[in-house]
């Protein structure tokens, strides 16, 4: 079946293109129009904006410590029955099929679950599975591991510690390594309370520097298409600027992705001793080209905090609105969950939000700044359409920031700024860029070949609107929302990496299991079969 | 035992399915219980709960609401069985039941030859069977009468945070040291079974290991039911976003533990039609009230009256390959079939009833 979008404003920057046109696509793919223009089927997208489905790379959508949060808080999906529109952890958000279908209105088709801890990993499949329409991946949580810090401690070569990361990404399927609070858990575990990069893990002597480093280096020699995703020491604490800068300082021009950046945007400045040091944080991302980061944009509202930075966590356990939480300490990462209520009256929660908006704007090159709430840690995902209009609009931020407190809002440089993101680095920031990130060639653009994931918006005045509904969404070139609701519910596929590796590390690792654990390392193993659907995983090649 | 049955007579499974659609459909408010099912069978059981309006609830649902209680009433610290075994210096085995929740206790938590610490073990109120091996492992015990524990635990807890109590307290020189201890340990680890005790008392405990964070590191294990329970929970968390005890009668999932209590429907009259699920053991429905019932189940025995269908439906982990909790490593995770056979899982005994209704949603 041959496929017409006829007559939309295409912005596809990959390829160039920024104006009225055509996309053609068959079989799910992208195709160069015929020769004889004809199509099978036409749909008309005049006046509309056209744009490759969208890409959240960091997201936690799926997972056991994200289920710990949804039987930890049954209450907030009666909050959002009652608050339609702009709801908490919005109209759910919350179960699995949900999930799909208000990313799938927003016109996203691809979502990175940033946070899979390797002993969980087939739980956290198992609910991606049953995420409908999007396509998934899962980055792999490692540095708090009793393994690799023993490998560390013993200052054994790189290649020991590329071949078990290896050897993990192809148990747990992911699609690249993510550190958190590297060291952080296992000290916490020790009854260690703060944690920062030159700190070492009781009992192995390994520093949290040196567990990043490592990691680093071993997934650039791995090749992977995604550089270490980096959840940094001290998120959240006034000051945290050093810990970011240095920890910028020490990715010594080597690739990086910094996660939720806003959370280690903050100063000492101020009557409060809290101020956005954004400026500064998005001037060294601008010097430093090896660099990449995600925002984790704070949004007003109740939401929930879910991270494996489980001494984070227990540090901010006395802030959780409803009073309750849970810290889970794991066996490598853990997990720690918070409810948080983001206020606009909160003097604090103001200097993020602004903080946060700073970095979207001070960083100059769309390429290395990826949209995330960090969901649910900032805002649900649902606030992502209210983001966008408030990066394109400097009036509609002004109305913000009037009805915000006014000391908070002169400890940062929002005010100042007037940049307004136009459609094209909107496209580059939210599509062509996450898919150079992560690697996957044929998505994030509409180019012949690339898969046929397409969103297309009916403009309207107000842009949060435009965003929150696609007028028409295809996956795989199959139509699935229409006006913004769903209406048809494939089932996408988990993108993963199998780098090669030396075969004797599976000895070691399973020699280590049947030793330490008395279980054979089996148990973490995700297979095929056990998803329950055809054709679960699709494999993303390595660089070569 | 392979086959199905209607009424009690044997039937092909096109026919027995073909009637458990029948009954379903004919429902007002069917409910879907037992669930004692592997992963597989619970994702295929809370589709045919989207698709049909039924509500869903387990077996072991009062234990795994008593735990679940404390936690999203105040929280809850908690741990994994291989950090207990491996890092605790101090376990703390609360109440009677452990051994009965999971038979492998003896074997994945008290013997740990990897252990970093040397471990103080004190069992408090064991019961028999826990008595026993509380006996052969030379543990420290406190209390015997299990009756006794909300209020030992009540000492332990003020003890702890230095507040006098009253003379009379049971086991008070016993609780006074083990409350001197306690905040010694490096890292210790509470362990305790749900089905052996009400909510305050479990909250009791969890905020005892909460207070003794502030100086040191405490953590809790808490034992899941049986009839993969934990499993069940966490799929009915994804893919409704709330625990079992939930509904779907409008349409979009509402959950509340005592309006689908299943056995509390089918007494009052609110459930007339039951599909009963116990793939693991042949157990029967605990309710009175008679109610059309379709069981997937291993085996007719366990029933007084023949349920109006029943298909024998295999052992997850036994006659086929099968995802399940594993109490070893506290996760989901993949089980292979030890003795595969052809008898027909729970997920496609659903699915088969499921292809057998008309398509339209009921909302």
């Amino acid at each position: 079946m041959l496929t017409r979008l006829a007559g939309g404003h295409v912005i596809d920057p990959a390829n160039g293109r920024d104006g009225i046109g055509d996309v053609w696509f068959c079989d799910g793919r992208i195709v160069v129009p015929p020769a004889n223009g004809r199509a099978d089927e036409t749909y008309d997208a005049t006046g509309m904006i056209v744009m490759a489905g969208a890409i959240d790379i960091h997201s936690h959508i799926a997972g056991s410590n994200e289920n710990l949060g949804r039987l930890l808080l049954p209450e907030q999906r009666y909050a959002a029955f009652s608050h339609a529109g702009h709801a908490p952890i919005s109209a759910g958000a919350w179960n699995t099929l949900e999930t799909g279908w208000l990313y799938a209105a927003m016109g996203f088709t691809t979502v990175v679950e940033p946070a899979v801890l390797p002993h969980h990993a087939l739980q956290a499949h198992l609910e991606l599975a049953d995420i409908p329409i999007i396509d998934k991946a899962a980055l792999t949580v490692l540095g708090n591991d009793d393994f690799l810090l023993d490998l560390l401690r013993r200052r054994e070569g790189g290649d020991a510690v590329r071949d078990y990361l290896a050897w993990t990404l192809a148990t747990s399927r992911g699609l690249g390594i993510k550190a958190v609070n590297p060291g952080g858990a296992a000290a916490f575990k020790d009854n260690i309370r703060a944690f920062s990069l030159d700190d070492e893990v009781p009992e192995y002597g390994v520093s949290s520097r040196a567990i990043f480093k490592a990691l680093q280096h071993a997934v650039q020699e791995l090749h992977l298409p995604h550089p270490l995703h980096l959840h940094c020491n001290n998120l959240g604490l006034p000051g945290n600027v050093e810990t970011a800068l240095a920890t910028i300082q020490a990715a010594e021009g080597l690739p990086l992705h910094l996660a939720h950046l806003q959370f280690y945007s903050y100063g000492k400045e101020g009557p409060r001793g809290f101020s956005s040091a954004a400026s500064k944080l998005a001037e060294a991302v601008n010097a430093a080209a090896n660099l990449t980061v995600d925002v984790g944009q704070v949004m007003f509202g109740q939401t929930v905090t879910i991270s494996a930075d489980v001494l984070r966590q227990f540090n901010a356990r006395s802030g959780a609105r409803p009073r309750k939480w849970i810290i889970l300490d794991g066996d490598s990462n853990g997990a720690g969950i918070v409810p948080y209520a983001y206020r606009p009256n909160d003097f604090y929660n103001a200097v993020q939000w602004a903080a946060g908006l700073e970095l979207f704007l001070l960083i100059n090159d769309p390429w290395r700044v990826f949209f995330t709430t960090d969901h649910p840690n900032g805002a649900p995902f649902t606030a992502y359409p209210d983001i966008l209009a408030l990066l394109m609009d400097r009036d509609l931020r002004a109305q913000w920031m009037a009805k915000l407190p006014k000391e908070a809002m002169e400890v940062t440089t929002l005010p100042s700024i007037a940049r307004e993101y136009t459609l094209n680095e909107v496209a580059i920031m939210t599509r062509t860029a996450p898919a150079r990130l992560l690697g996957l060639k044929d998505r994030g653009h509409l180019g012949a070949g690339a898969i046929a994931d397409i969103a297309a918006y009916a403009p309207v005045k107000d842009k949060a609107a435009m965003f929150r509904k696609a007028a028409l969404v295809f996956k795989t070139g199959e139509l699935v929302v229409r006006n913004g609701n769903v209406f048809s519910q494939p089932f996408g596929r988990a993108l993963n990496v199998l780098p090669a590796r030396e075969r004797a590390i599976e000895r070691r690792i399973c020699d280590y299991y049947e030793d330490r654990y008395g279980l054979s390392a089996d148990f973490m193993n995700v297979r095929d079969i056990a998803i329950g659907r055809p054709d679960p995983f699709e494999t993303v090649p390595c660089l070569s | 035992m392979a086959g199905a049955w209607i009424r009690g007579k044997a039937a092909s499974l096109e026919a027995a399915t073909a009637q458990a659609a029948k009954l379903l459909r004919a429902s007002r408010l069917p409910l879907i219980a037992g669930l004692g099912a592997d992963v597989a069978g619970a994702r295929a059981a809370v589709a045919l709960a989207q698709k049909i309006g039924a509500v869903l609830d387990h077996m072991h649902s009062a234990a795994l609401m008593r735990d679940l209680d404390v936690m999203r009433e105040s929280g809850m610290m908690m741990t994994t069985p291989n950090e207990a075994r491996l890092r605790a210096d101090l376990l703390l085995l609360v109440g009677p039941g452990l051994v009965e929740t999971w038979p492998e206790i003896a074997t994945r938590l008290l013997e740990s030859p990897g252990a970093k610490a040397k471990r103080r073990i004190v069992w408090l109120c064991p019961g028999q069977s826990g008595g026993e091996l509380a006996a052969r492992w030379k543990m420290d015990v406190v209390g015997e009468d299990p009756a006794d524990l909300p209020i030992m635990l009540a000492i332990l807890r003020a003890r702890c945070a230095g507040h006098p109590v009253g003379s009379t307290a049971p086991h008070l020189q016993k609780i006074d040291t083990l409350a001197s201890e306690l905040p010694q340990a490096r890292f210790g680890v509470a362990v305790w079974s749900a089905a052996q005790h009400d909510a305050l008392t479990i909250e009791m405990l969890c905020g005892l290991v909460k207070d003794l964070n502030a100086t040191t590191r405490f953590s809790s294990l808490p034992l899941a039911p049986a009839d993969n329970a934990a499993a069940v929970q966490q799929v009915s968390g994804w893919m409704t976003g709330f625990p079992v005890r939930t509904g779907f009668a409008r349409g979009y999932p509402e959950h509340d533990p005592w309006r689908f209590d299943a056995v509390r429907l089918v007494e009052s009259g609110e459930a007339d039609c039951a599909l009963w699920i116990s793939a693991y053991s042949p157990v029967a429905p605990p309710w009175k009230r008679e109610v059309p019932i379709v069981a997937l189940a291993d085996g007719l025995d366990c029933f007084e009256q023949p349920p109006a269908v029943a298909i024998s439906v295999g052992r997850p982990g036994s006659d086929h390959d099968s995802v399940e909790y594993l109490a070893a490593t506290g996760t989901l995770a993949s089980v292979a079939g030890r003795a595969r056979t052809n008898a027909i899982s729970v997920a496609d005994a659903i699915n088969g009833i499921g292809a057998a209704l008309p398509t339209s949603s009921p909302c």
